[in-house]
């Protein structure tokens, strides 16, 4: 697997982590940035208020001391106009749209005495009036027809009139719209990299576990002495890589161990078995008569039923520790089974057994002949010693996506329900089986080696059933080479 | 025919030796494998029987050292292991044979006679067989006993021209369940004996001398006396 075309699970892992990543890392930053926003907003508010403040209690003064005749308003005007040209953040501030200021003084009945600001003031009168404004208190003020807020404070003039001084929130707002998106587009691109960032590591880190996974899951039936990649770097995943190497090494051994265990109990039986089998025969041929030749022949049959017994519980057991040994080739089940059937069909019609085969010409295999051999000859062996007269086995074969299925069932009385559980175990028969229970748990054992599937039932019109499915292209391990 | 028997377990050593002694065969003895090979240069043995198991060796690797040494004789491979390794396939195909312990020593003898048969070119072979009053014509698979024909199915004809082939000489189970259908195999049921059963129901008609005798727990034998 190329790390540039990306396995698609991989890279839905990736975009995963990443994306929840990148989400809390985006929710994080802009919980910081609310808070710093807020406080440059009230941090902005202060200063215009204090410039508020300031102006107002300059222009009650001159308000005051100003003789109420023709000039005042001229002065008081001329001082509110310079006022405005002393705003606050004034790299900020636009001085082309005019009516960032007002100034109104207002008589002790309400009315307007003095205006400077753009337009006629009459509503911002009116906004002044429907709101409550109070002394020295800067507060904000909607104003009808304009569309940002003024900032006002009033104080009350000794003659009994009040002053207003008015400042827009314009300025405020553009500083604030311009950090906002200044703000937004740093967090864009911050996300962004975090986000390509923690993507490209993940894929790599998750591309290392898959090649990982990868090699460990080609790993298992005889091959052992593969190992997982491992990388130079010295993180978790590397560890992991290692923790499975040290892991498949002490399995090896115990295989090892296990093979060399059945090896050597094979060998310790086998040599005696020969030497009873070989004097046996010898005295066998010593005698004459049959009545005394009987009891040999019987002790010779049972010491190869013996030996068979020895020989199947060794495959079952090496099998169910996936350490069966297969020399695999190339096998045609229909011509195996035409001769298989050739073998058995004398057998069958001699108890009144019927045979048929359905296939639909040569079906290909790879796999071990001697252990398919067995494994059929077990088959053929279980219905010839449990069906009753007058049955019919069918064996049907057929090519299956990329298997080989073998289906043989019979129209016989079906397994026994107590069994049923347990048809695959090892010493298990049903009641009256003369076997050695070992039958069905050795076809398993041969198809679980060729990594294929067994599964067995009775047929709904009556009668047992027996699915073996093989795949076509197995591909065998090279196997545990051990020594004699 | 001079044979070197190659095994350290004393027991089989000492049955083999005495029923090959018995079958004809002088017998030499070797309980390792550098006895083995000292004997073998020395005695020039026809034939050779290698258990795999040996104290201070791998047979294989023994087998190896004397095909150096020039021993080029035929070798019988005696294995405790069932499940035959690729190294013992090479020997067999090699020319060499293998037989898995315990074994009957009908087949023994058998495996015996076939790597000895091996050695001359087996080239041009009788197109017919005759045992007694049987005869077995090998082009046109057709068998008579007493010029009788005896209509067999081709499975028969194998089967019968498997035994004449072995005359006079007992064949075991496996041993025709190996030759004639090509499996090694142990059924637990009397497969082979109902096919001999009616092949002996065709050959040995009323009132004709048996010619297949069965040996009860050793096999089969088709009698040329």
């Amino acid at each position: 697997m190329s790390s540039k075309t990306g396995n698609p699970s991989i890279r839905s892992a990736a975009w995963r982590i990443s994306l929840w990543a990148t989400l809390a890392f985006a929710l994080g930053t802009m919980v910081v940035f609310n808070f710093l926003h807020r406080f440059v907003a009230v941090d902005l508010q202060r200063r215009s208020d204090a410039w508020l403040s300031g102006e107002v209690e300059v222009l009650g003064e001159v308000a005051e001391r100003t003789p109420n005749d023709a000039l005042y308003g001229q002065i008081v005007s001329e001082v509110a106009k310079l006022a405005g040209k002393e705003l606050p953040d004034k790299a900020f501030s636009d001085r082309s749209a005019d009516g960032s200021v007002f100034f109104l003084q207002t008589g002790t009945d309400g009315s307007p005495r003095l205006w400077v600001g753009a337009g006629g003031g009459e509503r911002v009168l009116q906004a002044i009036r429907a709101g409550k404004i109070l002394s020295g208190q800067p507060a904000d003020l909607a104003v009808a027809g304009v569309a940002v807020p003024f900032r006002v404070v009033s104080l009350p003039v000794a003659d009994g009139s009040s002053i207003y001084l008015g400042l827009s929130e314009r300025d405020e707002l553009r500083v604030m719209g311009k950090l906002r998106l200044r703000f937004f587009l740093l967090w864009l691109l911050i996300n962004l990299l975090g986000f390509a960032i923690v993507f490209l590591t993940t894929r790599q880190m998750l591309n290392h576990v898959l090649k990982i996974s990868e090699a460990a899951s080609g790993i298992g039936l005889s091959d052992l002495a593969t190992r997982v990649p491992t990388s130079r770097r010295n993180d978790e995943v590397a560890h992991l890589a290692l923790t499975l190497n040290h892991m498949l090494e002490r399995i090896e051994r115990s295989m090892h161990q296990l093979h060399t265990i059945t090896g050597s109990l094979a060998h310790d039986l086998r040599s005696p078995l020969t030497a009873i089998r070989g004097q046996l025969e010898r005295s066998l041929s010593a005698v004459s008569a049959d009545e005394q030749a009987e009891p040999i022949v019987s002790a010779i049959e049972e010491l190869d039923r013996l030996t068979e017994f020895l020989n199947t519980s060794l495959d079952v057991a090496e099998a169910k520790a996936d350490a069966l040994r297969l020399t695999p080739s190339e096998i045609d089940l229909d011509e195996l089974m035409v001769a298989m059937i050739d073998l058995y069909e004398p057998s069958m019609a001699e108890k009144g057994l019927h045979i048929r085969l359905r296939s639909r010409g040569p079906l290909r295999i790879t796999a071990d002949v001697g252990l398919v051999h067995r494994m059929l000859a077990n088959l053929f062996d279980n219905e010839l010693k449990h069906l009753p007269a007058a049955c019919t086995v069918t064996i049907e074969l057929k090519g299956q996506d990329q298997a080989a299925l073998l289906m043989l069932s019979d129209d016989g009385p079906g397994f026994d329900p107590e069994v049923f559980p347990y048809l695959f175990e090892r010493r298990v028969k049903g009641k009256g089986s003369h076997g050695h229970g070992l039958g069905l748990a050795f076809v398993e054992a041969v198809v679980r080696a060729h990594s294929g599937s067994v599964s067995a039932g009775n047929r709904e019109g009556g009668g047992a059933m027996i699915s073996v499915s093989f795949p076509v292209a197995f591909q065998p391990h090279a196997g545990l080479k051990e020594s004699v | 025919m001079r044979l070197l028997l190659v095994e350290d377990e004393l027991e089989i050593q000492s049955f083999l030796r005495r029923s090959l002694e018995e079958a004809g065969f002088e017998v030499d003895v070797a309980g390792d494998g550098r006895t083995a090979e000292l004997v073998a240069i020395e005695n020039d043995p026809d034939i050779l029987i290698v258990d795999l198991g040996l104290p201070d060796q791998d047979g294989i690797a023994l087998i190896h050292r004397l095909r150096q040494l020039g021993v080029s004789s035929p070798v019988l491979i005696l294995s405790a292991r069932r499940s035959v390794d690729d190294r013992v396939r090479g020997l067999e195909q090699g020319g060499d044979d293998y037989l898995t312990k315990p074994f009957a020593l009908a087949e023994l003898l058998a495996r015996l006679r076939n790597l000895l048969r091996r050695k001359p070119v087996a080239g041009n072979e009788a197109t017919h067989l005759q045992i007694l009053d049987l005869e077995l014509d090998l082009l046109r698979r057709e068998a008579t006993r007493s010029g009788q024909n005896l209509l067999l199915t081709p499975q028969e004809f194998i089967l019968l021209e498997y035994l004449c082939r072995n005359a006079g000489r007992v064949v075991t189970r496996s041993m025709i369940l190996d030759q004639v259908w090509g499996m090694r195999i142990q059924p637990d049921t009397n497969v082979v004996d109902v096919h001999i059963y009616r092949l002996r129901g065709k050959v040995d008609g009323p009132g004709q001398s048996p010619l297949i005798r069965t040996l009860r727990g050793v096999g089969y034998v088709l009698k040329d006396r």
